[in-house]
């Protein structure tokens, strides 16, 4: 059977929800009948979700594809500012759970066709009355449209309770609106092909509701207590430079590669490529180059970066412990990613300040870099022992003969 | 019959595949390669019998399971059938009240730890649209715990338990990115994590885990790439860009998998377009809608990956190549300037060395997780196996030391350090070509550091027993081009040797004169770095390691050991592959060619692409077997060929194809010429780790220490050595695998014999982690493929020049 639909209509339905998380920006989703959990896999790459949530009833499902959405390498290896967290939930869409509450968006694709018409009445009232997200993204076969699709008699799927056409799915969601509070679009994926589109509508059909802010939920379920109906199977936390010790790690990381190379950088045209771990005399002499240097440079740049060209160069003090000092102000000015790390100079400090990784100078305003002295190498590995040649014992040739190997055959 | 006998051994062999997800796998462990079924000799036992008994422990686990323990294997049968492995599995799992929830199936193959009640269960399922389809589920077969099925079956279901654990899989290996260890001053992370293998070895069935780390780089590859323009400018960046990029290794943003970076596509960046479904998309739009990635930098170029041999969707031609984004792509592992950068490489090690204490530590921290995780415990009693929590003990041998030889005299060792450089100060060595006639090359800036060299040259020669005339001196100016006038005007044809003095470690001076002495000119040359030379008390030290260099450079023969075998020559193969793109792979052969090993033929051979290494080097073979002939009037009886640089999985491809090349060329010198011949293959690269109590302290094993069961594998001759001792960190044993051998040696002589060649290395004065020409081909290779590019010139065959 030829594909109907390109991209397959499953495919679309998600691009839709997709489309919608991109256009309206919901930090906390749900997804009610989340199954293998493909939805919930395609919305972890949009930023502005911070607590993405499943729910399903297949327990056995969830836990064959819940370590799909486990953080790639990347997502270690360079931690964003976004802050994600996702947790699955084994339950049924028709009972209540307090930690559902609370949510921008909730989305049940091609769900309330598998219940049964009075669990719809419980899913609307779980859903609409009880977790009131802000918006609902629905999704459910259009029966209108089936006679476009061919060989079909019956249902779409044998689990189908129903199946809808517009104007019963319109009734429905009307109802449930006024009922609750929520206002309604229609809208679906799945064009018929030839002009058809007028008669049949969409292949699946969409509504998607928005809560109205100035009603209240009328207490249909009069229950206030807490009810916890779903047991956890999988939670995660993405790892988020929201988090201080992420944040801490990627900084002190950051700086101290970045003051080493400001380090080589200034050895390098400091000195023309020679070593620095000379006499105290020598060590005047780069001064006062880099002074100059410093000078002619700030004719210019004009006034206001004098501060900052001041102290954007390295300076090399302490010249017995061999360090190079490397100013706070020019990492944070020259790194970009230490300036969106930090945000403020002073933040930048507060932040070093109890790393034991960075040294900072007494009055914190440099970073103090270890001038390492270039280490031995080449292709021989010598040890460094000492000198003059002991004399060997000199021992005769004659030692137990070794068995003769050749006779073994 | 040999020959005939051998391509049989793994014509039969018939990889049983059970793919989890994803079809194609390769087999890294080696798997169905049954050699020593065909060597009579070692049918019984292939262990040793000298040395000291010592009791080891090895990073092996045992998998326990109760006994009668067996996996049940169904074929799975779908009526009419069904063309996708999803919904297949989709199918069949709607079963779980009869299959239970335990299962593996990749679409034909179900394995159950149970035994369903009928032989042919027969099972209806309804397709969404309503399609009836009939299950078959039918018993084909009971796994015990040794089959091949069953050992990979432990593996997929390893991997679930380690993505439980929350593992990373990089590569071959998982990853913990929770603690990682940070080296910031070369921008580097790296991740502990485990090599897992589970497979039958001797005696059961075990878990090797090692410790892993696995170095990857805070940075995108478009961020290396504009640090890059800017160290070298624009002229130079897109010649050094590729020089950098191409054989690593990235990760993205967006999915789990590594790509290989196979070349640069200059002409696109992201806003290049391709087909997706019946529209064109841009790269660009594709990441944005996709996956909420912004692409910043809109006229980057883009990475090309050649994706491996896998086919498009629905089993349709391979898809193209993959095309990556540089700045969704991290970059892992090393390039070959890190790799050659001493400071990156000193603080990496310092990082991820792990004392044998330490090491041990992080092994049973890795069972205790194991064991402690309910969701990992609960998957691994549903198929009623689970993991011994106690690392594996066994006993090894410790070999006795080699007496050295110098002439006349000779000496022991320090057992425990395996260095004789103390020892044999003040003794003569065996021979060495009296240097008349020799030339030092430094820089004006170098010239003491030059005459203090040749001054303690001229000291230290005296007791080593070299005869020494005074070098001539020449300065060049500091600049390739007249470094290489200066050789040109001052090498002459009867220059015996060559010392340069080189400023820096530059690496284009050192090319360019080893480039003009192998090929162009062959003359025997030594480059010291001015550097090594400038510490005054270190000088003697020095100098002696660079007159002996320079001695077996010449031909000069500095030691020997006891070789109980008269007429033998010993091989050693070794290649270098250079990973950037389009290179090709260098082939070197190193032959012995006298009693003492102490002269050896040396033959190096670029590979063309596709070729095979042997095709290359038959002609090396039989050159060798001459001059053997030429130094001994005769022919060796036993040729025992060690073979390094086999990779994980390609054990098959020796086994059937260069063993009978090396018949066939030993064949080439007359039918009636029968020497008696074994092949070794060397793997120094394994995950296997030993570790004795020494004074009540994990400690590493001492050299010569041998083990050749438990941890060996029962359908091969094979052995580990430890055979060098290491300051700090743990030891790496070397495993050899005797794959063809009708030498009749006792597995005992054959395990000492190897442990001997360990012994023989001339650039070190102290023991090795493989036989000497292993090594002697290794930096033949190495000096061919990273600094000459060219097959050295014949005149050098007879001698180490490349030391």
């Amino acid at each position: 059977m030829e594909p109907l639909f390109s991209p397959a209509l499953h495919i679309q339905r998600h691009q839709f929800v997709v489309d919608f998380v991109r256009g309206k920006k919901p930090k906390k989703v749900v997804d009610l009948g989340c199954g293998e959990c493909k939805l919930l896999k395609k919305l972890r790459f949009h930023h502005e979700i911070e607590m993405l949530v499943g729910v399903d009833i297949n327990e056995a499902k969830i836990k064959r594809y819940m370590h799909g959405l486990a953080p790639i390498s990347t997502d270690y290896l360079q931690p964003s500012f976004d802050w994600l967290s996702i947790e699955l939930y084994k339950g049924s869409v028709t009972q209540r759970d307090a930690r559902f509450k609370g949510f921008d968006l909730a989305t049940a694709i091609e769900i309330i066709e598998h219940l049964t018409p009075a669990d719809v009445e419980h899913f609307s009232a779980v859903v609409f009355g009880y977790m009131r997200p802000g918006a609902v993204v629905i999704s459910t076969p259009n029966s209108d449209f089936n006679p476009l699709l061919p060989g079909l008699s019956g249902f779409r799927d044998r689990d189908h309770k129903f199946e809808w056409s517009r104007a019963e799915f319109r009734s429905w969601a009307l109802r449930v609106c006024s009922e609750y509070g929520y206002e309604v679009e229609f809208t679906g994926v799945g064009e018929a092909l030839h002009g058809h589109h007028d008669s049949v509508g969409f292949c699946s059909q969409i509504g998607v509701f928005y809560r109205l802010t100035a009603s209240y939920p009328p207490n249909t379920l009069g229950d206030d207590e807490d009810v916890f109906s779903y047991t956890l199977l999988y939670h995660i936390n993405y790892p988020s430079l929201r988090d201080n010790n992420t944040l801490r790690r990627v900084l002190v990381s950051e700086v101290l590669y970045q003051a080493e190379q400001l380090k080589v950088r200034w050895i390098e045209e400091n000195s023309g490529g020679r070593c620095l771990c000379q006499t105290g005399g020598e060590m005047k002499e780069l001064q006062i180059e880099r002074h100059t240097e410093v000078e002619e440079k700030q004719e210019g740049a004009g006034a206001e970066e004098d501060q900052v060209l001041q102290t954007s160069r390295p300076n090399q003090q302490d010249p017995l412990n061999r360090y190079v000092t490397v100013p706070l102000s020019a990492l944070w000015l020259h790194c970009p990613k230490i300036k969106k790390l930090s945000g403020s100079l002073v933040n930048l400090r507060h932040l070093l300040m109890d790393e034991p990784e960075v040294r900072l100078s007494e009055d914190g305003r440099t970073v103090l870099v270890k001038n390492q002295e270039e280490d031995q190498e080449g292709d021989l590995d010598f040890h460094s022992e000492d000198d003059g040649f002991t004399e060997v014992s000199c021992c005769s040739t004659s030692f137990e003969q070794e068995e003769d190997w050749e006779a073994n055959v | 019959g040999n020959v005939m006998a051998l391509l049989q051994i793994s014509a039969g062999f018939q990889q049983i595949k059970l793919g989890e997800r994803g079809g194609h796998r390769r087999d890294f462990n080696d798997f169905g390669v049954n050699t020593r079924q065909l060597m009579e000799h070692v049918k019984d036992s292939k262990c040793g019998t000298s040395g000291s008994p010592i009791q080891l422990t090895a990073n092996f686990y045992r998998i326990l399971s109760r006994p009668q323990w067996v996996l049940y294997q169904y074929h799975v049968d779908f009526k009419p059938p069904m063309e996708s492995r999803r919904l297949r599995t989709a199918l069949l799992y709607r079963h779980a009240e009869v299959i239970g929830d335990a299962r593996t199936f990749d679409g034909a193959l179900l394995i159950l730890p149970r035994r369903l009640h009928c032989k042919e269960t027969v099972l209806y399922s309804e397709t969404k649209s309503g399609e009836k389809v009939l299950i078959t589920v039918t018993l084909t077969n009971e796994l015990p715990p040794t089959s091949p099925v069953c050992i990979q079956f432990y593996n997929i279901l390893f991997k679930r338990v380690l993505r439980l654990l929350e593992m990373q899989q990089i590569g071959r290996n998982y990853y913990n990115p929770k603690n990682p260890l940070n080296i910031p001053e070369h921008n580097l992370t790296i991740w502990p994590g485990y090599s897992t293998t589970i497979l039958q070895y001797e005696s059961s069935i075990m878990l090797c885990t090692d410790v892993s780390h696995k170095v990857l780089r805070s940075e995108t590859v478009l961020d290396f790439m504009v640090n890059l323009r800017q160290k070298c400018g624009n002229q130079r960046f897109p010649d050094a860009c590729a020089k950098e990029l191409i054989g690593l290794i990235v990760l993205t943003k967006y999915n789990n998998k590594t790509y290989r970076i196979d070349d640069i596509a200059w002409d696109h960046t992201p806003k290049n377009t391709f087909t997706r479904g019946d529209a064109d998309i841009s790269f660009m739009n594709y990441y944005k809608t996709q996956y909420g990635l912004d692409i910043t930098d809109v006229n980057q170029v883009l990475l090309v990956s050649h994706v491996k041999k896998r086919t498009g969707p629905g089993g349709g031609p391979p898809l193209g190549p993959a095309m990556l984004i540089p700045e969704l792509c991290y970059l892992t592992g090393l390039t070959d300037k890190m790799r050659s950068d001493f400071t990156i490489m000193r603080d990496l090690s310092e990082n991820t060395r792990l004392s044998p204490d330490k090491r041990i530590s992080r092994l049973s921290g890795f069972i205790e997780d194991i064991c402690g995780n309910a969701g990992v415990q609960e998957e691994l009693k549903k198929w009623g196996i689970g993991f011994d929590n106690h690392l594996l003990n066994l006993s090894a041998r410790v070999l006795a030391p080699e007496r050295i030889f110098q002439g006349p005299r000779s000496y022991d060792y320090n057992p425990m350090s395996g260095d004789w450089s103390r020892e044999m100060r003040g003794i003569p060595i065996i021979s060495s070509p009296p240097l008349n006639d020799w030339i030092m090359f430094s820089t004006r800036r170098n010239s003491n550091e030059a005459q203090s060299l040749l001054q303690t040259l001229g000291k230290v020669s005296g007791p080593l027993g070299l005869r020494l005339q005074r070098a001539v001196m020449v300065e060049y100016e500091d600049h390739q081009e007249s470094l290489l006038r200066a050789l040109k005007q001052n090498v002459g044809p009867t220059t015996q040797m060559v010392v340069v003095v080189l400023p820096s470690n530059r690496k284009d001076k050192y090319d360019s004169v080893k480039k003009y002495l192998c090929v162009d000119c062959p003359t025997p040359s030594q480059c010291v770095l001015s550097r090594t030379l400038s510490r005054p008390q270190a000088l003697m030290t020095v100098a002696t390691k660079i007159a002996l260099q320079m001695s077996c450079k010449m031909g000069g023969e500095l030691w020997s050991v006891e070789i109980p075998l008269k007429q033998l020559m010993i091989v050693g193969i070794d290649c270098y592959h250079d990973i950037s793109a389009g290179k090709r792979s260098i082939g070197a052969m190193v032959a012995s060619l006298n009693q003492s090993m102490s002269r050896w033929y040396s033959k190096c051979v670029l590979q063309h692409k596709g070729q095979e290494l042997m095709d290359g080097l038959k002609m090396a073979f039989t050159g060798a077997l001459k001059d053997y002939l030429k130094f001994n009037n005769c022919l060796p009886s036993r040729i025992i060929v060690y073979r390094d640089g086999v990779g994980d999985g390609q054990l098959h491809s020796v086994v059937n194809f260069e063993i009978s090349q090396i018949l066939e060329s030993i064949k080439s010198l007359g039918q009636d010429y029968n020497p008696k011949v074994s092949v070794v293959v060397v793997k120094k690269r394994i995950s296997s780790r030993f570790f004795a109590m020494i004074n009540d302290k994990v400690s590493n094993p001492p050299p010569g220490t041998v083990i050749d069961t438990e941890v060996t594998r029962p359908e091969w001759y094979d052995f580990f050595i430890v055979s060098q001792a290491v300051r700090c960190g743990s030891v790496s044993p070397t495993h050899y695998n005797v794959v063809y051998d009708t030498s009749g040696l006792k597995p005992d002589h054959m395990q000492r014999l190897t442990y001997k060649l360990c012994h023989m290395y001339y650039n070190w004065q102290g023991l090795i982690r493989v036989p000497a020409p292993c090594q002697y081909a290794h930096k033949l290779a190495f000096l061919v493929g990273q600094s000459i590019h060219r097959e050295p010139n014949i005149k050098l065959d007879n001698y180490l020049f490349y030391l």
